[in-house]
């Protein structure tokens, strides 16, 4: 069956029947702007853990009874290490020229205290192309285990936090898609139906003059695969203007700037305007699949 | 023209069954030749419409076996039942039709299912509602017609594809005197054309004097062939 003559049926029908048409389409882009709305928190929150964690470095302690001979062969060692972008040594005498540096307004703190009290360290930087939470907990693991090595940090309690409330996030966001994904089947799938009622006739005709399914299906499915795209862009575009729109008003906040919010990327954006058609086409085979029986 | 060799339509012990034991025809044996003009008659619940439904593959057999032009019907897979359907216009009692649609649109339906563009098929769709008498009522919408006129668009899309066999399920049952011999003479026309028909009625008048076969249902069962 020729493409041509269904795309043609397809507009002809969508011109006959504009105003359902009109509602299925803009149901769809409904659901999809609540979706696109949680997917833009979700992903901004995600930036944000992301940036946030990247800040933060690994501190390897060394014990003290560590020989001076050893340091650089540890030293290759963390080097070498996969995902590390940079390693400083931090000898004790730094340490406590960086504490001294600290106290300076009070100096006496720090009186009589041994200048080698503090232990050496290390400060390692992952590297940013591979950086994830748990690459993090990871290389920590690991150091720990080293016989030179007394003792890991990295802001362990902040990332553990930041990384539970994105997951609590995620969650949610997903909870509410896998929602959002069922209410939008039931009502396109529904609306579909209605549609295919008021023509249920017509689909017997055309099956009793020798009508294909692909025939018969071809303008149905194309015009679900029109009502997907067209609703999810549009709702895509609608929260496009508003987030400028919001960001806008709230530019001249530190607190916003600071965040440095950002739009889906282009490739999410593609897959969903993809996916919705496609959905929409299975919802609409699926409604179809009774009237096509013998 | 009718070939006695090889029967278009042939059913052999052809039995339906309705639950729970509604015996809607029973043990049907019957051979109708390519271009043969044949009427199918008996009272209301005879059988009549179901015996036509098997023939284009609306409904199954019980048991027995339907075949069409050397297919067996119920050997076909879904994609090859809208094949056979091409070879079957059907002219069903209730019309079909699609009320919102004008005449030319119902008619070339048929011929939009093959895949033909419209440039190709407004000739033949023009020239065959011509055929019927609804020239000049083209791009009326057929809820505009009257019963008579709604009955020849109906006639007009079973035979604008010009399928071998054509199906008449009481095509007169709604038509006065005059529309019902208009309708028989455009069958005969058909059939002097090659077409094999099966023409169901109850009206006697249409076939007492005729020369064509009856065959004669009653209760499910075929009395007279």
């Amino acid at each position: 069956m020729a493409f041509g003559i269904i795309f043609k049926r397809a507009v002809r029908d969508f011109r006959q029947n504009f105003v359902t048409h009109l509602m299925t389409t803009l149901v769809v882009g409904l659901t999809c702007l609540i979706f696109v709305f949680f997917s833009l928190f979700s992903f901004n929150l995600q930036q944000v853990v992301e940036r946030f964690g990247r800040q933060l470095a690994i501190i390897v302690y060394l014990k003290k009874d560590v020989s001076q001979e050893s340091i650089p062969a540890v030293y290759q060692k963390i080097a070498g290490l996969e995902g590390i972008e940079s390693v400083k040594f931090v000898s004790s005498e730094e340490a406590f020229k960086r504490l001294e540096k600290f106290f300076k307004d009070e100096e006496e703190v720090l009186q009589g205290v041994d200048p080698l009290f503090l232990p050496p360290s290390f400060e390692v930087q992952i590297n940013r192309a591979v950086y994830h939470l748990d690459r993090i907990k990871k290389i920590a693991s690991e150091l720990s285990k080293w016989p030179e090595v007394d003792k890991v940090q990295y802001g362990r309690a902040w990332v553990d936090r930041l990384e539970a409330f994105s997951r609590v996030v995620r969650g949610a966001v997903m909870a509410s898609g896998i929602i959002l994904l069922l209410t939008a089947a039931f009502v396109v799938s529904n609306t579909i139906k209605l549609t295919v009622y008021a023509r249920q006739e017509e689909i017997e005709i055309m099956r009793l003059v020798g009508g294909t399914s692909g025939f018969i299906q071809g303008p149905f499915l194309l015009a679900a695969f029109f009502q997907g795209t067209i609703g999810s862009s549009a709702a895509i575009l609608l929260s496009f203007f508003a987030y400028r729109y919001i960001l806008g008003m709230l530019d001249y906040t530190g607190l916003v700037r600071s965040l440095s919010l950002q739009f889906l990327p282009f490739s999410y954006i593609a897959l969903f305007v993809l996916a919705s058609g496609l959905f929409c086409v299975a919802g609409t085979a699926l409604a179809l699949r009774r009237f096509l029986r013998l | 023209m009718i070939s006695v060799d090889h029967p278009i339509i042939e059913l052999k012990e052809v039995v339906k069954k309705y639950s729970p034991d509604i015996m809607a025809l029973e043990n049907i044996e019957l051979q109708i030749p390519k271009g043969e003009f044949v009427f199918l008659t008996g009272p209301s619940g005879s059988g009549k419409s179901t015996l036509l439904r098997m023939l284009y593959c609306a409904e199954q057999p019980s048991s027995g076996t339907v075949t069409i032009d050397g297919m067996d019907l119920s050997s076909l897979s879904l994609s090859q039942v809208p094949q056979l359907r091409r070879k079957v216009g059907v002219i069903f009692q209730d019309f079909k039709l699609l009320y919102n649609k004008t005449v030319f649109e119902n008619v070339a339906l048929s011929l939009e299912v093959l895949g033909l563009k419209r440039s190709q098929l407004e000739k033949r769709v023009k020239q065959v509602i011509e055929g019927v008498g609804l020239g000049d009522k083209m791009y009326r919408k057929a809820v505009q017609l009257s019963g008579g006129e709604q009955q020849r668009v109906a006639i007009a899309r079973a035979v604008v594809n010009r399928p071998p066999i054509i199906l008449a399920d009481e095509p007169t049952g709604n038509l006065d005197r005059q529309r019902t011999r208009e309708v028989v003479a455009l069958m005969n026309e058909l059939n002097a054309r090659g077409a094999t028909i099966i023409f169901a009625t109850h009206d006697e008048t249409l076939f007492e004097h005729s020369h064509r076969r009856l065959l004669l249902l009653e209760k499910g069962r075929l009395k007279r062939s």
